[in-house]
């Protein structure tokens, strides 16, 4: 079964996703920040990281920065939900693979349809390198 | 004395002075002439009498001495005396002309001095004559009896009326020729004389008289072209002088000018650097001091790395090759002067072009404003919109994910449907509370918030604020206290306003707050004012931020601060809201113990608005 780890300090967006992810098959962990998440991502495995960026403790972005680090031999997709449009404001993540930004209001029809294609092998066309 | 004149008196000093020189060599020549006379006759006389015998020599009775013959027949007038002397220097026999006295001699005893002239002053001290003597041995058949001693007057300077027509035929032609040659050497000087006299002309700035010409065509033809030159030489020394004044003129204006610009520039509010073809600058306004904290006698003519150890500041006045980027640039930079003075500089570079050439670059102008402060603001602004859209964003993601999932999931599941029109409705709620925030203070910004005043319960007031808040986040681990006098003075304010500044500061205390802290709110009353106290134990305000916590877009760079997510709204807000009502907002603080905020409302301003209402 696939697992997706998803980091949000909002508990109402975890609940939904989880339960959205969980009716289409997948394995589902949560947690509320970037240091809780760092720690399961050292224990756990999973193919996809969902995270928000401002969470108290670890920001999405030093989540991703931390993984690019010191986790370099491990390949997931990370969708970072975002706030912000502008393009400056990804500036960080440019030498970061496998990374995409899904802006907020997220949909989760279209998210569910990109972790579809991903499972199914259709990375190429929106791989973040 | 005039030129003429002084030649004249020099000539006649001269003539006089040739005459007297030559009077003394006359006289000299003369003098020298007589002496040798005398001593030549002398020394003749005197081997003549010395071949006689003594008894020839001196008179006996009835035959006069030989001396006395000789000396009479003697024709020089220089001849003082003849003696006859004897071994002892006792006159035997003398003969003197009129008025002399035959000087005392010393003995001569050598055989090798018995012949010889010595000069002999007279007895008479006082009269300053010398006698030249020629003295020889005289012997009386082979034995040395005596001397002869034959005296002359040694000649002196005297003049006698005689010598007058000679002297007189030597003076006369030197007399005559002075003037002669005087008058020529006058009417040759003369031009001379007027060119002197032009040169003086020039010198007084007067005009010029024609010369009368020269009569010596040399001379003539010389001076007329000394003429032309002089006339030549004024007309130029006139057009310098013309020029000169101007030249003064446009260099008092051009002073003026430049005193102008350079006052202009050294007020001017941004610092102003010039740097030249070859990289070093030219000039620097007293403004760039302050901003760079360099002297600005420390860079003049000196290049960019000479007086400046910033890396970051050098790239910037560097050029290189001057011909090559010719655009105008903009950088900022955020420099460090001392640890506690950090500033953003913004450096503006623009090529200076030659006028009227725009490929040939005479330098580049450099303005360096200081932009700290719309820097920060900037940087304070941007992280609003950050913390804004996030915190717009993130009711909103949850608004359009339940609502999604309820078309999903809500048709067949109760419960579900439940928990999300509750998560929707508070999701809108809180939403609706931070636009209401945005437009308050954006309101309060362009000056159009008037408070709505009315009369309110302070106890229920504060009890129902505070209860929405606590409920609402009940996320940690807190203890909660209120304490509020049940009976309190009715108080004249804005309701909805008031409350979002009791709100942001419970909010705050919460926020800021450690797991298992207490956060509390309590209220008193005396005479003049109501006070209320918002305090918490969380991880307190640094004394530095305490200044800086109700400026608008203030954040603190604490690690406890930055973990929460905030807008550096509240307390900004909060303050203006207490202010409006002619109140007061303090904050007193502990690193690590907590914080305590106090409103403070005049109780007079309140039973004022009382009176007027009623």
């Amino acid at each position: 079964m696939n697992k997706i780890l998803i980091a949000d300090d909002e508990p109402h967006v975890l609940r939904v996703l989880k339960l959205s992810l969980e009716k289409e098959g997948y394995a589902v962990e949560t947690c509320a920040n970037g240091k809780e998440a760092l720690t399961r991502l050292e224990q756990e495995y999973p193919d996809i990281l969902i995270t928000d960026i401002q969470m108290p403790l670890m920001t999405g972005e030093e989540l991703c920065q931390h993984i690019k680090q010191h986790m370099p031999e491990r390949k997931f997709l990370i969708f970072v939900l975002t706030s912000r449009t502008e393009i400056e404001h990804r500036e960080w993540s440019r030498d970061i693979n496998n990374l995409l930004f899904l802006e907020k209001p997220v949909s989760i029809r279209n998210l569910l349809e990109k972790i579809e294609a991903y499972f199914a092998g259709m990375t190429d066309s929106w791989r973040v390198s | 004395m005039h030129l003429n004149q002084r030649f004249g008196m020099i000539m006649i000093i001269a003539t006089l002075l040739v005459m007297v020189a030559t009077v003394y060599i006359l006289f000299d020549y003369q003098r020298d002439n007589r002496e040798a006379l005398a001593r030549a006759q002398g020394l003749d006389l005197a081997r003549l009498l010395s071949g006689m015998s003594w008894n020839e020599l001196v008179p006996q009775a009835g035959r006069k001495g030989l001396l006395a013959v000789l000396s009479q027949g003697h024709s020089n007038a220089d001849f003082a005396y003849g003696a006859v002397v004897d071994i002892d220097g006792k006159v035997a026999t003398e003969v003197t002309r009129s008025g002399v006295i035959v000087p005392i001699g010393d003995i001569i005893n050598e055989p090798t001095g018995w012949l010889g002239q010595r000069i002999l002053p007279a007895n008479d001290t006082a009269s300053q004559v010398e006698f030249i003597e020629t003295h020889a041995p005289v012997f009386d058949d082979g034995v040395h009896k005596g001397f002869v001693r034959l005296g002359y007057s040694r000649p002196g300077f005297s003049f006698s009326y005689y010598e007058m027509p000679f002297l007189a035929s030597v003076m006369l032609p030197i007399f005559l020729l002075v003037p002669f040659f005087y008058f020529m050497l006058r009417r040759e000087i003369k031009p001379l004389k007027e060119i002197s006299q032009r040169f003086e002309n020039i010198s007084e700035q007067g005009g010029l008289t024609q010369i009368e010409l020269p009569q010596s065509q040399a001379l003539n033809d010389f001076m007329e072209q000394v003429g032309s030159y002089i006339d030549a030489t004024q007309t130029r020394i006139e057009v310098l002088n013309r020029e000169h004044d101007d030249l003064t003129m446009s260099s008092k204006l051009l002073t003026y000018r430049n005193n102008r610009v350079d006052a202009i520039l050294q007020n001017f509010p941004d610092a102003i650097l010039v740097i030249d073809e070859a990289g070093e600058v030219s000039y620097a306004n007293a403004r760039v001091e302050r901003l760079i904290g360099i002297e600005v006698e420390a860079m003049l003519g000196r290049k960019t790395r000479e007086w400046c150890n910033d890396p970051q500041i050098i790239p910037l006045l560097t050029f290189g090759d001057v011909k090559s980027n010719l655009q105008a640039s903009q950088d900022t930079v955020d420099v460090r002067l001392d640890d506690s003075n950090e500033k953003s500089l913004q450096f503006n570079v623009y090529p200076l072009f030659t006028p009227g050439n725009e490929s040939k670059i005479l330098g580049r102008l450099v303005v360096i404003r200081d932009v700290s402060e719309s820097h920060l603001m900037r940087e304070r602004q941007n992280e609003f919109i950050s913390h804004i859209s996030h915190e717009l964003k993130t009711p909103l993601n949850v608004l359009s994910m339940y609502s999604e999932s309820l078309l999903t999931e809500g048709a067949d599941n109760e419960e579900y449907r439940i928990e999300a029109v509750n998560v929707i409705h508070d999701e809108v709620e809180r939403l609706s509370t931070l636009i209401n925030n945005l437009l308050a203070i954006n309101q309060y910004e362009l000056g159009g918030v008037v408070a709505q005043r009315k009369h309110v319960r302070m106890h229920e007031f504060l009890e129902d604020a505070f209860t929405n808040v606590t409920k609402a986040r009940g996320i940690k681990d807190l203890e909660f206290d209120l304490e509020i006098p049940r009976e309190m003075s009715m108080v004249y304010i804005d309701k909805d306003l008031f409350r979002i500044a009791v709100n942001n500061l419970l909010t705050n205390a919460i926020k800021y707050s450690k797991p298992g802290g207490k956060v509390s709110m309590s209220a008193s009353e005396n005479e003049d004012s109501i006070e209320i106290v918002v305090s918490d134990e969380g991880y307190g305000i640094a004394e530095s931020d305490i200044k800086q916590i109700f400026n608008k877009f203030f954040r603190s760079t604490d690690d406890n601060v930055r973990q929460q997510t905030g807008h550096g709204l509240g307390l900004s807000l909060a303050r203006q809201i207490v202010l409006m009502h002619h109140g007061d907002l303090t904050c007193s603080s502990e690193l690590g113990k907590g914080s305590r905020f106090v409103i403070r409302l005049e109780k007079v301003s309140t039973q004022i608005m009382d009176a007027a209402v009623s």
